[in-house]
């Protein structure tokens, strides 16, 4: 099924924008695997084109597995406030595409991803269904020159590879 | 029961090296999130170490005194007492420096209970590699 026609401006009210971080070092098992939403972000969807933005200071933490102790919430509130402060800095988080090829109920995108003032180019692909939207993109902080956040003197690391999901129902009016 | 051994360079001789160790008010902070609460002795202070895990952290309370000491061989036994402020667990350890020209030699042997020895002997045996090995380099810069 291809796009519905025309242009479309999407948010958080649409659907939702997460991002999935892995661990790994010694003391990996110290650590949570987490899934944070970014709360604030803005997109415009057309046939032929997509791009987005988002707030690198809106992240917050929507769940995490592993650890040796679940996370409350001050520990979420926390981990939001150490992104902030320590990884992503406020800095810039915005994807442009280049191609948009939908086929059946696959669409295919390739751009480029601005983290933190450095581009990359990034494909990945969405699936439709009816007006939704889901997908997933993966990639590397260190291909961005981002250093991954460590902590215990450098025995628990997030994963370098990061995945950004999106899950977004197109509305009906435009 | 961990044990560990680490050696530390300073550059320094053998009197300033011995000092240096035996300066507990000196000494605790070189360890990462270290601090010295109250100086109770010449040679025992009550400490807290501040263990970040992201953002999340652990911080054990006690004492830190030189247990033992043989000025002539420049041979210190520091004993570690602390608890877990947050729960039940402890940390203590038997930290023996051997100070010579230029630096010296660490044996460590920590016994850990609680949350953060949940995590298995191997992970807690990495942590506390990783935390000394931060130790000996700031205290090569002390």
């Amino acid at each position: 099924m291809p796009l519905p026609p025309g242009t479309h401006e999407l948010g958080p009210g649409d659907g939702t924008l997460v991002v999935r971080t892995g661990k790994g070092g010694a003391a990996a098992k110290a650590g949570h695997n987490l899934v944070l939403e970014v709360t604030r972000w803005s997109a415009t969807l057309a046939p032929e084109r997509l791009s987005l933005t988002a707030d690198a200071r809106s992240l917050r933490v929507r769940g995490g597995s592993g650890g040796i102790s679940p996370l409350g919430d001050e520990e979420k509130a926390g981990i939001a406030q150490t992104i902030d402060d320590e990884v992503l800095k406020g800095g810039s988080i915005a994807f442009r595409s280049t191609r948009v090829d939908a086929a059946g109920d696959r669409v295919a995108v390739e751009g480029e991803l601005e983290l933190l003032g450095v581009t990359r180019p990034l494909a990945f692909d969405l699936a439709s269904a009816g007006r939704r939207l889901t997908g997933s993109a993966r990639f590397k902080q260190t291909d961005f020159k981002m250093k991954p956040y460590s902590a215990l003197f450098g025995t628990l690391k997030v994963a370098d590879e990061v995945e950004v999901a999106v899950d977004v129902q197109i509305p009906t009016e435009s | 029961m961990v044990e560990l051994d680490h050696t530390f360079s300073t550059g320094k001789d053998t009197d300033y090296n011995w000092q240096a160790i035996l300066d507990l008010e000196r000494l605790v902070p070189c360890v990462e999130g270290g601090s010295v609460l109250e100086a109770t002795s010449p040679e025992s202070v009550k400490a807290e170490i501040k263990v970040r895990m992201g953002a999340m952290s652990m911080t054990f309370k006690g004492t830190v005194e030189v247990a033992e000491r043989d000025d002539d061989a420049h041979r210190a036994l520091l004993k570690v007492k602390s608890r877990d402020t947050g729960g039940s667990g402890y940390a203590n350890a038997d930290v023996t420096f051997d100070v010579a020209d230029g630096g010296g030699k660490i044996h460590t042997a920590a016994q850990i209970s609680g949350k953060a020895a949940s995590m298995g002997e191997g992970v807690v045996q990495s942590v506390l590699d990783a935390l000394i090995k931060d130790f000996c380099g700031k205290l090569g810069r002390a």
